[in-house]
């Protein structure tokens, strides 16, 4: 019986000493009570503050975010707290932290109380926190960024707006407005942040005049800041304000991504190729499902989606993305853009305007003029300004800003090739049914072409088909000068496929005739109607037979 | 005898009422413990016998059942866990909502805000594990000193019971977090129970008779797991299986007692030894009853042809042991539970399948059978093994080495040999299989059947019931075989819980270890 004793006296004294230890833990030394006690001591505190558990709860988002435990300068009715810095209370946002709750915009774990599970840096949180550098795109969970133009876009408004000394009275991004126009004391112009959200006067231009007359006295900043703008700089201007919503990071973000023609492979909210993963959802990836073998550095999707747009194979083996060759800031930019491509869960009676019209009023998520969709569907394979691409493993993507290629091809042309594609070729067919593009944008994509070569279509009068001549001497001529490129059968190989059903259909006689006959400069096609050191000039009749020649490949199946 | 009646107190009615104001607490005591202070023979058996919680025991215990080596406080180990998740899991039941839009929030909440409710739920998960653990080591205690013989052949299958109705308890809490591993935990388990299809399904009577998909139906109440599963799952976890373990328990106990108390050997008295002179006297007063009811009970009368001198008082001897197991158990519990959180996951998801998708530990040695074929891993080799459990007290008439561990120093030895043949036959059909492949992988259009007959888990359990026949027919003894078959089922289910464990990684291949699988 001595024997059991002990062992009932020792194990009763382990058991003791193990639930007062736990006790003293968790009303003691819990991280938050810790930081909660700090308060009072710290210099130039008002006070200690009451430790208890605090929360923001929004039933509507599903949130109970207990950030505010320790970030307690954040919660409702708090008093703004001295010390540790994590009592700060929160910058003035568009969104009273108190209402939205925390994790609709940041990410993590709400209802966690200790640091990394509640920052979501443990290995069962799918949302972690967005990294604080790249906190605007948290406001994709809910927002919609509307009509985003490109990069040079936005640039040049930048530009107009500086060269008009519009920052003299306005605040714009936290810059400028130190001027007063009616004088010290008197009020600044308004801060034009926020003015792509809350709209401004179509007429502001007008009014600005108008007030500037009355001001008259040569000293006030109506004179010497406003002055004459142009008309096109004013489009710019007004096309920058658009985009002016309180996140000039994450927009300047969406219009590189607007520039760089990433949609030409990838969907965005359904408009975009199929080639690579939709990247709806991109920014909502659960990092304990990514594979990180071969990233170095940390293991969060930031780091991932960096190491990947520096080398995508790379990183994923087997893909098909090439190395874009972008710059630093580029890469940090679409990060940025990556990481707002997520959903918080919110009812659509809290749907913001932006995204209401954009879900449900199909409006679009890029600038629809012709550079917009332009870049963001075309620049990735034919290049920024149509000069076309090469990447390593892939065949040439073909030049369509080509003048020679533009004096020959109709407006029709392009425009089938655009709706329809080329089957049997990487070009998608974008036509409303297939990838998203509506008949206007696609006719504002076509009239981006001409104007951004300043080439417009020789006028031809001869119908589509008129090629009547020997076809069986063009098949001849064929074999000896055209299917080293193209391929014996037209299958392509330097050059594209000719035997390409959607090709000869779209394509009229004069468009092959003339694309023979001159070539295509900056490119390995040469004129025919040329010698060159290895072959002579073809005549008139000689290419035409080709042209026939090549016809007999369209009635095949 | 007449009770004298009390001397009437003649005090003033003022100092009687302050003198039974002092005398309260005293009074209370007595009262309560019916008896009056336990310091006798007789107030120490009305202590037993008058209390509605200790009656199960007997008054005085034999001192052999209170050696450590004889059960190694396993089965009150199992029962102290037992009544640790019961008060820890009342105490969940608080906070826990079972609806799966909010499960898994309330988990989380526990974890996170509710006082102390992470070390609540850390106890209650480790004490599930250390009774799952407790209750095998409990029955490999009894069946190696050949508890199971007569006259407790049913207390045995009571204990079996008892077992399936342990890991039933285990199982059901797995799925109430809502999380990843509990929902593709379950799911693997309702595939298991749908696993007679495989039979059906090569016969081609699914159609008419699919008692895989009843079974599966009766446990989700749907084809997959979702709410109508875990209101199930909840109701079994924190009423039914209770309830019914419950029951079986006290029929458990009451058996040890009716059964003659715990096993021993037949020359334990004289093993024993007289009574230390330290030890508490075996009686202080002389009997002074004869007992009626010994005319209608077994035997000659109570004690005959043994010294009552080898029993000693339940209060304090047994309780103090049984306290110490108990707060041992608590210790060791408590100890587990600040050292190791209880894992959660992130948030069930149907559409995002884990890989790979693990049952709870326990169970892993049949999902590495089941990998093979889900029928005979699942149903088959289980109900094998539990209707070999139940006929070993039926099968095995012997009374050589009752009460004595492994029956004495032969027995010793065929259960070592027994541990190099369980562990060494598993060994190598799982090298085999995992080397080279089986029959699927040799002839990829055999038939399933073929498969469903011979595969690891069969030929396996094969091997085993040839070896133990063998030990049968060599030392001409059931209970030689029954060591062997026992053991060797013992070395199987550890060998393939460890590899379903720890060696195998996303879709079932093998790794050395979990850091080598891809994607991590």
């Amino acid at each position: 019986m001595q024997a059991n004793k002990h062992l009932l006296l020792w194990s009763s004294l382990v058991a003791l000493g193990l639930l007062v230890s736990a006790a003293v833990q968790e009303n003691v030394y819990k991280d938050w009570r810790v930081l909660q006690a700090s308060a009072a001591e710290a210099p130039g505190s008002p006070g200690p503050i009451g430790i208890h558990l605090r929360q923001v709860v929004v039933p509507t988002l599903h949130a109970a975010d207990r950030c505010v435990t320790c970030h307690v300068g954040m919660a409702a009715g708090e008093p703004v707290v001295a010390g540790d810095p994590v009592l700060r209370p929160h910058p003035v946002v568009g969104h009273d932290p108190t209402v939205m709750g925390c994790t609709a915009c940041h990410g993590g774990q709400g209802r966690a109380t200790e640091k990394d599970a509640a920052h979501g840096d443990v290995h069962f949180w799918p949302q972690p926190m967005i990294p604080r550098r790249y906190a605007d795109a948290g406001c994709g969970g809910c927002h919609t960024h509307l009509a985003v133009p490109t990069l040079t876009s936005l640039d040049a408004g930048q530009a107009a707006l500086e060269r008009n000394d519009c920052l003299a009275c306005h605040k714009l991004d936290g810059r400028g407005g130190t001027l007063r126009p009616l004088g010290a004391g008197g009020m600044e112009g308004p801060d034009l942040s926020f003015v792509g959200a809350r709209g401004f006067p179509a007429d502001w231009y007008e009014k600005h005049l108008a007030a500037r007359e009355r001001a008259a006295d040569p000293a006030s900043p109506w004179t010497s800041s406003f002055g004459k703008i142009e008309t096109e700089e004013r489009g710019s201007i007004e096309e920058l304000l658009s985009s002016r919503v309180g996140a000039p990071q994450l927009v300047r973000a969406k219009a590189t991504f607007n520039s760089l023609g990433c949609r030409g492979c990838h969907k965005v909210a359904g408009v975009g190729g199929d080639d690579g993963p939709d990247l709806t959802l991109i920014g909502a990836r659960d990092p304990g499902r990514i594979d990180f073998s071969r990233v170095k550095g940390r293991h969060d999707l930031a780091t991932w989606l960096a190491e990947h747009f520096r080398n995508p194979a790379g990183i994923v083996p087997g893909s098909a993305m090439p190395i874009l060759g972008l710059d630093e800031e580029q890469i940090d930019l679409l990060v940025r853009y990556m990481l707002s491509l997520r959903r918080t869960d919110a009812p659509e009676a809290w749907w913001p305007k932006d995204r209401v019209r954009a879900e449900r009023l199909g409006e679009r998520e890029f600038g629809e003029d012709g550079a917009t969709l332009y870049g963001s569907f075309c620049a990735a394979c034919h290049g920024p300004a149509g000069e076309g691409m090469r990447y390593p493993g892939m065949p040439a993507f073909p030049a369509i800003g080509n003048p020679d290629f533009l004096a020959v091809a109709s407006d029709e042309f392009l425009t089938t090739n655009i709706a329809h594609g080329r089957p049997g070729r990487r070009m998608a067919a974008w036509g409303a049914t297939e990838n998203g593009l509506r008949p206007g944008e696609i006719a504002a994509i076509v009239a981006h072409l001409r104007t951004q070569s300043g080439v417009t279509r020789e006028p031809d009068e001869r119908p589509a088909r008129w090629a009547r001549t020997d076809a069986a001497a063009g098949g001849a001529l064929y074999s000896a000068h055209c299917a080293q490129c193209h391929g014996d059968k037209g299958q392509g190989g330097e050059g594209p496929a000719l035997a390409n059903g959607a090709l000869l259909g779209a394509a009229s006689d004069t468009f092959l005739y003339e694309t023979i006959r001159r070539g295509r400069r900056g490119t390995t096609m040469t004129g025919f109607s040329q010698p060159s050191t290895v072959r002579p000039a073809l005549d008139e009749a000689e290419i035409e037979s080709i042209v026939a020649f090549l016809r007999t490949w369209e009635k095949q199946p | 005898m007449i009770a004298t009646p009390p001397p009437v107190d003649k005090r003033p009615a003022l100092q009687r009422f302050l003198s039974n104001l002092r005398g309260a607490p005293r009074a209370l005591r007595d009262t309560a413990l019916r008896g009056g202070k336990p310091n006798t023979d007789r107030t120490r058996s009305t202590f037993v016998f008058g209390n509605v919680f200790l009656h199960l025991h007997p008054v005085r215990t034999h001192r052999w059942s209170l050696r450590w080596a004889t059960t190694l406080g396993l089965g009150i180990a199992s029962l102290a866990s037992f009544l640790l998740t019961l008060i820890t899991g009342v105490l969940l039941m608080f906070y826990y909502k079972p609806h799966v839009e909010v499960a898994y929030d309330s988990i989380k909440d526990i974890a996170f805000v509710v006082p102390t409710g992470n070390l609540i739920r850390n106890i209650h998960r480790w004490a599930a594990n250390v009774m799952v653990v407790t209750v095998i080591l409990h029955m490999a205690r009894a069946f190696y000193t050949a508890a199971y013989r007569a006259p407790r052949e049913f207390n045995w299958l009571i204990g079996m019971g008892l077992l399936v109705v342990t890991l039933g308890l285990s199982f059901t809490g797995y799925l109430l977090p809502w999380d990843q591993l509990a929902y593709w935990a379950i799911t693997i388990g309702a595939n298991i129970a749908q696993s007679p299809r495989e039979i059906t399904d090569a016969l081609g009577v699914t159609e008419s008779f699919d008692p895989g998909g009843l079974q599966k139906l009766l446990l989700l109440g749907s084809d997959q797991v979702g709410e109508e599963a875990l209101i199930r799952f909840y109701l079994l976890h924190v009423m039914i299986l209770p309830l019914v373990l419950l029951g079986l328990l006290s029929v458990h106990f009451w058996r040890i007692r009716k059964d003659g108390g715990l096993v021993r050997p037949k020359d334990a008295d004289a093993r024993l030894g007289p009574v230390r002179a330290a030890d508490y006297p075996v009686f202080t007063e002389a009997p002074r009853k004869t007992y009626q009811l010994a005319a209608v009970v077994r035997g000659t009368s109570g004690a005959v042809g043994r010294a009552p001198e080898n029993t000693v008082p339940s209060m304090p001897h047994l309780f103090y042991a049984e306290l110490a197991v108990t707060m041992l158990t608590i210790a060791v519990c408590v100890a587990l539970a600040m050292w190791s959180d209880a894992p959660l996951k992130e948030l069930a998801n149907p559409q995002v399948p884990e890989n790979p998708a693990k049952a709870p530990w326990y169970f892993l040695g049949l999902q590495e059978l089941v990998a093979y074929s889900a029928f005979m891993g699942g149903v088959g080799i289980p109900a094998i093994v539990l209707l070999g459990l139940g006929l070993i007290p039926y099968l095995d008439r012997e009374t050589e080495g009752t009460g004595e561990w492994f029956g004495g120093r032969a027995g010793k030895r065929i259960v070592l040999q027994a541990l190099f043949v369980g562990f060494g036959a598993a060994l190598v059909i799982e090298y085999f299989a995992i080397r080279y492949g089986w029959l699927r992988e040799w002839f990829p259009n055999i038939a399933q059947l073929w498969i469903t007959f011979v595969n690891p888990g069969t030929v396996l359990t094969l091997i085993y019931a040839a070896y133990s026949m063998w030990l049968v027919k060599r030392h001409d003894s059931t209970r030689a075989g029954a060591l062997g078959l026992f053991t060797c089922f013992l070395c199987g289910f550890v060998f393939l819980t460890v590899i379903g464990t720890h060696f195998r990684g996303p879709n079932w291949d093998f790794y050395w270890s979990p850091a080598d699988w891809p994607g991590h």
